[in-house]
């Protein structure tokens, strides 16, 4: 570069030759596209682990090194514990302790399996359960489960669950778990021998290490080959670059120009899955992927990388790519024709995930056991599951069926906490509404427009300069009164509350924050670790200290959040966290929480201690008991306790609205059921097109709202005019009729963590052409809805599963499965189709708000089966409080058979007293049923006690069968009755 | 019937209250006196829906369950949600909600008799006495100003019809006299020409030596200047694609705004260059060194020079895009391509003089005198070709100015001043409005800036609003193009005021501002006899002069 820094001189080629040079430094520059994000070969432990299952794969008759020391096993009060020895560092001249082994029956049908450290160097990081798990689960009793002794080859098998259908062998040597469902074979640990437990260690030895290199070497090519049939024995000299890659980036590891100082050095731990006769494997949110899980290796597999769980704030996201995004979920479903299982792999850590599709008819011994029972060429998925650090610590649930799956997952990690009613609505939002002006004008032009909507968002441009909890007063002169004049419409506003905060001394949340000394501090241990966000240098709260989080919930009362009234809620957005200067625009793996913990071992939960410590601000904020409501970017297992999630920071095209769905679809079947992708699309500009697809599609997203960039035009549904602006408000309001049915499908996710959208082959699990849709999707178990992704399409194909009769939420047009039919799809509707042998509750009348409709009746869809039968459910409360908790709610079965509707009560136990304002919304009326799928037109309808209600019957548009209407039945919602027709 | 204990007496009361027809009157609930007629039944006591799509008994109007189609069964309840509700609002004026807001637990402002609430769930009181004396205040003000505000607005019409009267006598005045000028002018060039083919002539005998002298004296200062126009040529080139790259490169994740900002002004840059600066002239620079015997070498060296200035200056922007960002960029991020971009600005900076915006190894070429032969005869002639210069001047000046002025009143003829030419009067025109970071401006039918440190184009007047309300609104749209976005454009919105003033300014898209402002010439024209005493000259609040003439 010696001719950039000389001195110009008279030679006018001077900044030629300086051109050339430049130029082709930058060609160098610009080679990398996505380098701001690893890749598995980019991170120590990924690399690691992955070339030991190559090396595994390489190797015949790989067998795995751990072994349980047979003698050691006790099993008492529901867990299995023992030794796992590694056999490898058996032959270590200082063998140290194992590791210990637990497994733990749960009461519940689910099981865990633990694998930590004996006597470690340092303890290892166990602190996940404690803010994962919600509360201590009850343990199988010595009764529920018989200890069937040794097999010949000196395996143990517990045979329990509630019909003493589960069984579960441990084998020794090699260490293998099999879980069998009534003799079915369904999750396999260790199956590929890929177990590999990182031990911590000295940094000294690294350095003895160096001396004696060559030695070492040579003691682990011995390892690897010991269990080589002898006569293959071959002692290497050299190690392939394999074995080298084992011990890539033990210590101090480089990015960019990060660097990680690790100073535990190398302490990841890894385990094969394989979820055997299982060809569909699904969840490990986020990624912007197929439902479907696609292979990561092997031959012909689709992605080279894993999938990857690691938050990330990640620009512009690429579609279908395995690649991190903000949120984690380490929870994986398999599910076949005849089983379905799960498992949960406990680890906020940085974590990777291989999915391998069985090649037919792989002849190796690994999948031997299967072939002794069973044909060759049994489908099994295998996944490769490697955490950076932490202890293995997993679940196993055995379902058998899918909800029991979700019940059990449920159970530990908690369902969705019941949201405020307001916040299923419609949320309306930019970045940015810039004056109360313009959030006037905005509120008044839905009303102009007819379109409902309940909550009007600011982003973070209302804040005087990005310190959260504080206005921008020239543009925000009186928060109090706009949001006052929204709540008189019944309406709420939410404005955003990041995790950073702006490093100022005149503001008082930083300056309070240094005082009290909550902030994520250097890995020195001392110092505040300072990073750039949006105000420029800031420092992080660290939720991991308490005196952190009840200072944090502190800030949400009235009197120190000035402006915020009872109708204003949160948002906390870039809790990845999101720091534009750091390692892949996050902060570094090594800085220090509370406790002297290291920010790796809870990287994917930090989003989620932010998030929690925020909705106990809100909660607490108020005397009665009033719900949370707050979106976050960032998710982890359990953030569904806290509130709701979207899917980042997605681009107004065509394909982001279609990978939506199985976004949506993996995030709710991995126990977050309350999520959305912003209506529109973040960046970019939408045409009027798909804007108005992106409404109708997003209507069915349990979480419903738009959102803008600031570099992008305005949007608001009315501004791309006719026929869009009606087409637009059309979707709204279907919405917001279907709000009674989306509560109630929200309880029952509170209840027992079913989703509320859910894939196909959760309805149909016996319908093999359903296992890979992603395309349409079932909200509840009643409604099947087709999304438009393509532009200037007016037909889609729709797949019809079962055997029973759809009916089109519109028209009541009828089509009979099985199979697939193209559908006329305008542009002013998508296909939806309620499913026949289901109740829909409904409020059909148009209003401006939610909290409008409190008082209107209600309208029963009663889609009837081929047997004349249909069942629904309605769950009513007031929608705010926790009061429910208390037993003040209403929840009905309504059943139509033979010709007769009855209402039934579901609450069970020893209900408590219901409040005035609940005991009001049950006495609200019914006043109007459909009825779909009559064979005849029905001509009299009478109420149990004499009186005969007008009934108005005609033909639906396509499928022949009658749509007839009853008019007023002079019945309440939250009654018992019985109406009959003829 | 299986009837529960639970709400059996709430249920018959609410079951009650759904019958909510108005019985008082023959009017239904919620139907105006204008659409009373409507809502009669027939002899048997039916009644059809306005759509004429179903019959249904005269007892089912209002009787909170929606029949028809259209709606038109419910004026009075919130069954069918897509009509009209009537409050009578006696004490202030009638007006109309939609259904889907009567009984939605909200006191709708339009109906200040609180009459759209009526289920109990929430009083709404009557307020339409004050509602109705505010009003009347609130009436009594607008009235003030539109009478204010139309007399000047009769001003401006006046003015602008006599303007137009006065230009249009103006143009045909100067239509008269124009020929005449156009004579002068001619006249005066042949004598020009006449006396400049004498000069030439006398100095023709010499003029071959002298042009090779001149020619000798100038080829390494054209092969220099060449050589400099090249380097120019090459190195915004060069600029160019470093900031293509930085552009393509940076790394968008860290939101540095000096990076965001130098690549937005970039983006500007190439926009504002378009298709003029496709190809550089350098091949033809190159070839032809001087013996163009077209041009002189004098011409040549000065097309050379200025050329040169022109990519200079452009250099100089781009580089100032560079420097800028170099001074305030994070150095925290280690983007490569900002790093990149910042260490070309290094090396830059050692050869360029940003102030005088050149190379700083280029001094200015000293250009040698040509030399002069004054003979006494040349000096005289040169004299001469002086004075008939001076005489041309003169009288093709006069020419064009009148040129002008005929073009310009054509063309002031032809625009588009409103209703009765009301908005002549605002022509040029210009008004600001300051916020705490900006001061906007626009001139009326000229341009729209915005000013910080610097003023950015926002857009020229393009036309009037849309059909209907057309005179209220103006755009000026074409302004600079915006960063991932489109050319800024203003939306002028004019209401009725007593004086000139923009009242605010927002952005409610990126790059799309809406100016709001208060103008005499959109107040309604009210008859004389309403009008007060007549004021004088209107006072604009900023500050803006009237114009005497178009």
């Amino acid at each position: 570069m010696d001719s950039i820094s000389s001195r110009p001189s008279k030679s006018k080629k001077i900044i030629l030759r300086s051109v050339i040079a430049l130029g082709l430094a930058l060609g160098c520059v610009s080679a990398v596209k996505r380098e701001d994000f690893k890749t598995c070969a980019q991170s120590g432990f990924c690399t690691r682990n992955r070339a030991y299952a190559d090396l595994a794969k390489e190797t015949p008759n790989w067998t795995s090194p751990y072994q349980l020391t047979t003698s050691s096993l006790k099993l008492q009060n529901g867990v299995l514990t023992g030794d796992l020895i590694n056999t490898q560092e058996d032959k270590h001249p200082s063998p140290r302790p194992g590791l210990s082994f637990e497994l733990h029956l749960l009461d519940n049908d689910a099981v865990r399996v633990r694998i930590n450290e004996r006597d470690p160097v340092s303890p290892r990081y166990d602190g996940v359960q404690d803010t994962v798990l919600i509360k201590p689960y009850g343990l199988a009793k010595d009764s529920a489960y018989t200890r069937l002794d040794k097999d010949a080859a000196g395996a143990l098998t517990i045979q329990y669950g509630a019909q003493d259908q589960n069984k579960i062998k441990v084998s020794s040597a090699p260490f293998k778990i099999e879980f069998f469902v009534n003799d079915v074979p369904t999750v396999v640990l260790n199956d590929e021998g890929l177990l590999r437990f990182e031990r911590l260690r000295k940094k000294e030895e690294e350095s003895k290490k160096e001396e004696g290199k060559e030695e070492e070497g040579k003691e682990e090519s011995k390892l690897v080959d010991q269990d080589a049939a002898g006569d293959e024995v071959d002692i290497k000299v050299e190690k392939s670059p394999l074995e080298l890659k084992l011990e890539e980036n033990l210590w101090e590891e480089r990015f960019k120009d990060h660097t990680d100082s690790k100073p535990r050095g190398p302490e990841s731990i890894g385990l094969d899955i394989t979820f055997s006769g299982i060809n569909h494997v699904y969840g490990v949110p986020e990624h912007a992927t197929s439902l479907s899980l696609k292979a990561t290796k092997g031959a012909g597999a689709p992605y080279s990388e894993p999938y990857r769980l690691y938050n990330l704030d990640v620009f512009e996201y690429e579609i279908d790519n395995p690649m991190a995004l903000y949120g984690s979920i380490p929870f994986m479903l398999g599910h076949s024709k005849n089983s379905t299982a799960a498992v949960f792999w406990m680890n906020a850590a940085e974590t990777w995930v291989d999915v391998e599709k069985n090649a037919e008819d792989k002849d190796s011994g690994l999948l031997s056991w299967i072939k002794s029972k069973k044909a060759v060429s049994t489908p099994a998925t295998k996944t490769h599951w490697i955490s950076e650090a932490g202890v293995l610590d997993l679940f196993v649930f055995l379902g058998p069926t899918h909800r029991d799956i979700f019940r059990q997952y449920s159970s530990l990690v908690g369902t969705t906490a019941l949201p405020q009613s307001f916040s299923i609505a419609y949320h309306q939002c930019r970045w940015n509404y810039n004056s109360q002006q313009d959030v006037a004008e905005v509120d008044a032009g839905f009303d102009e427009h007819d379109i409902p909507y309940d909550v009007l968002w600011l982003d973070i441009e209302h804040t005087d300069g990005k310190r959260y909890f504080t206005w921008d007063n020239a543009k925000f002169p009186n928060p109090t009164d706009m949001q006052q004049s929204l709540s008189a419409k019944g309406r709420k506003m939410v404005t955003i509350i990041d995790p950073h905060i702006k490093k100022d001394d005149n503001y008082h949340v930083s300056k309070e924050g240094a005082e009290l000394d909550v902030y994520i501090k250097n890995k020195d241990g001392n110092t505040a670790f300072d990073g750039w966000c949006w105000p420029g240098s800031s420092q992080w709260i660290d939720f991991y200290n308490p005196k952190a989080r009840d200072w944090w919930a502190s800030q949400f009362s009235y009197d120190r959040y000035i402006g915020s009234t009872k109708s204003l809620f949160t948002w906390n957005d870039m809790n990845e966290p999101s720091v534009f200067n750091g390692p892949e625009i996050t902060i570094p793996k090594d800085v220090i929480h509370y406790g002297n913990v290291e920010h790796r071992n809870v990287h994917n939960l930090y989003g989620t201690m932010f998030h929690s410590a925020t909705a106990q601000g809100l909660t607490q904020r108020n005397e009665t008991n009033q719900r949370p409501f707050v979106l976050s970017r960032a998710f982890f297992a359990g953030t569904q306790r806290f509130g709701a999630i979207w899917t980042g920071d997605n681009m107004a095209s065509w394909e982001h609205l279609e990978i939506a769905s199985p976004m949506l679809l993996t995030i709710g079947l991995s126990g977050l059921p309350f999520s959305g992708a912003d209506v529109g699309g973040f960046f970019g500009n939408p045409d009027a097109e798909l804007l108005t697809r992106w409404y109708q599609a997003g209507i069915y997203y349990p979480f419903f709202r738009a959102h803008a960039h600031i570099d992008s035009k305005r949007r608001e549904p009315w501004l791309f005019g006719e026929p869009y602006t009606s087409q637009i408000r059309e979707a709204v309001r279907t919405r917001y009729t279907f709000l009674p049915f989306w509560y109630t499908l929200f309880h029952e996710a509170s209840v027992d963590g079913t989703p509320i959208i859910r894939p196909m082959f959760t309805e149909f699990p016996e319908d093999e052409a359903v296992f890979a849709t992603d395309d349409q999707y079932m909200v509840g178990n009643a409604l099947l809805v087709k999304p438009v992704s393509k532009a200037g399409v007016t037909r889609s194909t729709v797949y019809f599963a079962g055997d029973e009769k759809w009916f089109d939420i519109k028209d009541y047009s009828v089509e009979q499965g099985p199979g697939a039919k193209e559908i006329a799809s305008p542009a002013d509707k998508i296909p939806v189709y309620q499913r026949a042998g289901t109740i829909v509750p409904k409020r059909e009348r148009p209003r401006r708000s939610s909290k409008a409709m409190e008082n209107d009746p209600f309208t029963l869809v009663i889609a009837l089966d081929s047997q004349g039968e249909a069942t629904g459910r309605i769950y009513l409360d007031d929608g705010e409080t926790f009061n429910y908790e208390q037993g003040d709610y209403i929840l009905r079965e309504f059943r139509a058979s033979n010709g007769v509707l009855s209402s039934h009560n579901l609450k069970t136990g020893s209900v408590g007293k219901t409040s005035e304002f609940v005991q009001r919304i049950g006495a609200l009326r019914i006043e109007r049923l459909v009825i779909l799928g009559s064979k005849t037109k029905l001509t009299k309808v009478t109420v149990g006690n004499g009186n005969v209600a007008e009934v108005e019957c005609s033909k639906a548009p396509i499928g022949g069968s009658y749509v007839c209407t009853v008019k007023e039945p002079k019945v309440a919602i939250g009654e018992d009755f019985e109406l009959s027709w003829v | 019937m299986k009837t529960s204990a639970c709400f059996p007496l709430v249920a018959i009361l609410a079951l009650g209250a759904a019958v909510v027809q108005a019985t008082v009157g023959s009017t239904p609930r919620g139907v105006s006196p204008a659409d009373a007629k409507l809502y009669v039944p027939d002899n048997h006591g039916q009644w059809k829906c306005l759509d004429g799509s179903k019959t249904i008994p005269f007892s089912a109007v209002n009787d909170d369950y929606c029949d028809c189609k259209d709606g038109s069964d419910e004026p009075g309840t919130s069954a069918c949600g897509t009509g009209f509700f009537y409050c009578a609002n006696i004490g202030h004026v009638g007006s109309s909600i939609k259904t889907s807001r009567v009984n939605d637990g909200v006191c709708d402002p339009e109906c200040c008799d609180g009459t759209d609430e009526f289920d109990g769930q929430i009083h709404c009181p009557n307020i339409c006495e004050t509602v109705g004396t505010e009003a009347k205040k609130e009436q009594e003000r607008v009235r003030a100003i539109q009478e204010k505000g139309s007399i000047l607005r009769k001003e401006y019409i006046e003015y602008g019809k006599s303007a137009k009267s006065q230009l249009r006598k103006e143009l045909e005045d100067l239509k008269a006299k124009i020929d005449e000028l156009q004579k002068a002018a001619v006249d005066a060039k042949d004598k020009l020409d006449d006396v400049n083919e004498k000069l030439e002539n006398y100095l023709e005998g010499s003029k071959n030596e002298r042009e090779i002298a001149r020619k000798a004296q100038l080829v390494p200062l054209i092969e220099e200047q060449t050589r400099r126009l090249k380097r120019s040529h090459d190195a915004k080139a060069f600029l160019l694609k470093s900031l293509q790259d930085l552009k393509e490169n940076h790394n968008k994740n860290y939101h540095d705004l000096a990076v965001k900002s130098t690549v937005t002004a970039f983006d500007e840059f190439v926009a504002s260059q378009g298709d003029e600066h496709k190809s550089e002239p350098l091949a033809s620079t190159e070839d032809n060194d001087g013996s163009d015997s077209e041009t002189s070498a004098d011409e040549r060296l000065k097309t050379l020079t200025d050329d040169t200035h022109v990519v200079q200056r452009e250099i100089g922007t781009l580089y100032d895009l560079l420097a800028g960002m170099k001074q305030e960029y994070n150095t925290e991020y280690n983007d490569e391509a900002v790093l990149a971009a910042v260490k070309i600005t290094e090396e830059f900076e050692l050869n360029w003089d940003s102030d005088r915006q050149e190379f700083k190894d280029e001094l200015p070429l000293d250009i040698p005198a040509e030399e002069s032969d004054d003979t006494p005869e040349a000096e005289k002639l040169k004299e001469e070709t002086d004075l008939a210069q001076a005489d041309y001047d003169a009288a093709s000046s006069e020419e064009s100015r009148v040129e002008d002025r005929i073009s310009d009143i054509e063309r002031k003829l032809e625009m588009d001043f409103g209703p009765d030419e009301t908005f002549a009067k605002l022509l040029d025109q210009c008004f600001e409005f300051k916020d705490s970071e900006y001061t906007y401006s626009f001139c009326f039918f000229g341009d729209a800036n915005q000013r910080s440190h610097s003023t950015t184009f926002l857009g020229k007047f393009s036309g009037w609003g849309e059909e209907g309300k057309k005179y209220n609104t103006q755009w000026y749209t074409g302004g600079t193009k915006c960063w991932n976005g489109p050319e800024r454009s203003v939306k002028l919105e004019l209401t009725c005021g007593e004086s000139n003033e923009i009242t605010s300014v927002s952005e409610p898209a990126k790059c799309e501002y809406l100016y709001k402002m208060k103008t005499p010439a959109v107040c309604p024209v009210l008859p004389e006899s309403e009008q007060g005493p007549s004021t004088s000259e209107p006072k604009d609040k900023n500050g803006a002069k009237s114009h005497d003439e178009l």
